[in-house]
Order: C-alpha cells, then structure tokens, then sequence
C-alpha cells in the first residue's frame, strides 16, 4: 500500500512537471529536436545532473529506502544491441510523434484526443514485445510480489 | 505551448528530485515504460492489482489532469507539424504507429526517454548513455529529415 502511494505521488509530480515544462506539446520537442529552442536540453541536462547527484549522495550515505527499507543501490548496465536497436525503434517513433512514455500519459490526462492514439500504439508494442520476450528493464523491484516475467541481466545487488 | 512554461532550472531539477525520491522511498528505478509493462502484464493476466510502477503510470496520467485543471484546458492545440500538413484521417494512423514504435523500442531497450535518459544516466549506467544518445540522435535526424520533406 505504501509503496503503491509512493508511486502514485510521484507520478503526480512527474506528470505535473512534464506538463509545466511543455513536454506535453508536440510543438516544444520538434522546436528542440530541430535546435530551434535549447529548453528541452538545458532542462534534461539539469535533471540528469540533480539525479545523478543526488542518488551518488544517497548511496554514499548507506541510507536504506525510507519505505521498503532496503538499501539504496543498483547495478550498472552493460551496453548490449538491444540497447541501440531499442532507442533506435524509439527514437523514430519518437521523432515522428514527438512525444515518449511521459508525455503522452500528461496528454491523456490533459485530455488531449491525440494522446488516445499514441497510447493505444504503446500499449499494443508493449504487449507485442512481452508477447515474444523476456523483461529488459533493470527496475528493482520493491514490491513483495514476485516480477511476472522473468528478468534478464543485472538484478540489483 | 499555450500555458506559461516553467523555467527550465526549476523545471528540470524538479524532474530530477522525482527520481531522487523514487530511490530514497523505494530504492525504485523511475520509468513510466515499466509503469506499461506493469500495467499491461496485469491486465494480460485479468489482474487490476498494479504495483507502484503501475501506480506511478497512473500518477503521470493524474498530474497531466491536475496541470489542465488548474491552468485552464490542456497545453495545445491540433497535433504540432502532423497536423499542420496532414489530416486527421491521415494522423491518426500514424500517431498509433509511433506509439507502436515506442513502446516496442522502449521495451527493447530496457527504457525510455525517463529510465534511460534519466535514471540509468543518473546511475551511471553504460547502457543508458548508448540508449540516450543513440534516440536523441535518431529523433533529431527523423525531425530534420520529415522537415526537409514537408
């Protein structure tokens, strides 16, 4: 329950984040895709930076998770062709559409009748690669419940 | 965009403080992809009983409504240069494409634009830097690309 909460908070924020800064707008990422406007990368390269800063604090520091109680840590990723084959096969869709996971939930939420079409397309290439494929994200999976499909590579230590 | 637009040294490091929060209250990897996959395993197995990730996807959803709500109607209008020089009858389709072409890449490549280009570069990850610079890369050239041709 609580870590559910805790997802649902932050997704509120993110969402709430992603809509103010115009990561919503289809308008906003082609400007920053076609180097018409720097926001896009000033504001990506900003939360990178915070992130990375703060997490490399948080693990410094041994803390434990404040909810889940273990201990803050995680595997790095070796680079493997499906890292590159993925992105790429995202970044077409990406580049057409201008908008990626995120931004096309904020649009649905904004109710934006365009983000119903990007959403059924995720949702049928989502469950078209867990048809075929075993799970490829790296998440730590804090929830009691077992990962309903099995995951490849680096488990969190 | 039609709403005023955070500037982006609040906007950005608000985004990342979220993946600071996901690690200190879960020692959770934030991605909205895993929040799909949570969302449509689930619903693949009839089971509407979503873990945080689908929770956070939800949350996501929710915080688009409360920006629309509280600014006054959603941030655009029409569908940027899709419908600019298409039709409607012709975006649709298209629009179902990419998210097809998303949502597969993404799954593919372990991430999106947030697992990958936020929290695996913020944990350092080798395959978070060849996933983000290899579909920034590919974003870039399919807009310059469909702007020449347009």
């Amino acid at each position: 329950m609580a870590t559910r909460l805790a997802g649902l908070g932050i997704g509120i924020a993110f969402g709430v984040v992603l809509s103010w800064s115009g990561m919503t707008s289809p308008e906003v990422i082609r400007e920053a895709l076609l180097f018409e406007e720097a926001y896009l990368f000033l504001f990506f390269g900003s939360a990178v930076l915070v992130s990375t800063v703060g997490l490399a604090l948080l693990r410094r520091a041994g803390t434990r998770a404040l909810i889940t109680g273990a201990p803050v840590t995680w595997a790095k990723e070796r680079v493997e062709r499906r890292h590159i084959y993925g992105s790429l096969v995202f970044g077409l869709g990406w580049g057409i559409s201008d908008a990626c996971p995120g931004p096309i939930m904020t649009q649905v939420g904004q109710g934006i009748v365009w983000g119903l079409f990007l959403l059924a397309g995720v949702l049928i290439g989502v469950y078209a690669f867990q048809r075929g494929n075993e799970e490829t994200e790296p998440a730590w999976e804090p929830s009691a419940e077992p990962p309903s499909a099995t995951r490849a590579g680096s488990a969190a230590a | 965009m039609l709403h005023p637009q955070l500037p982006w040294y609040l906007a950005g490091p608000a985004l990342g403080l979220c993946v600071v929060a996901c690690r200190l209250l879960l020692n959770g990897r934030l991605g909205v992809t895993g929040g799909y996959s949570e969302l449509v395993s689930k619903l693949r197995d009839g089971n509407a009983s979503f873990d945080w990730r689908g929770w956070l996807l939800i949350g996501v959803l929710l915080g688009g409504t409360l920006f629309a709500v509280i600014a006054g109607g959603p941030d655009f209008r029409g569908y940027g240069w899709l419908t600019d020089n298409f039709g409607d009858a012709v975006v649709a389709p298209i629009l179902v494409v990419a998210g097809v072409l998303i949502g597969y890449g993404a799954k593919l490549a372990g991430g999106c634009t947030s697992g990958n280009g936020l929290s695996g570069n913020a944990m350092l990850s080798p395959a978070a830097f060849a996933a983000t610079g290899t579909f920034f890369a590919t974003a870039i050239a399919v807009s310059f690309v469909t702007e020449a041709l347009v």
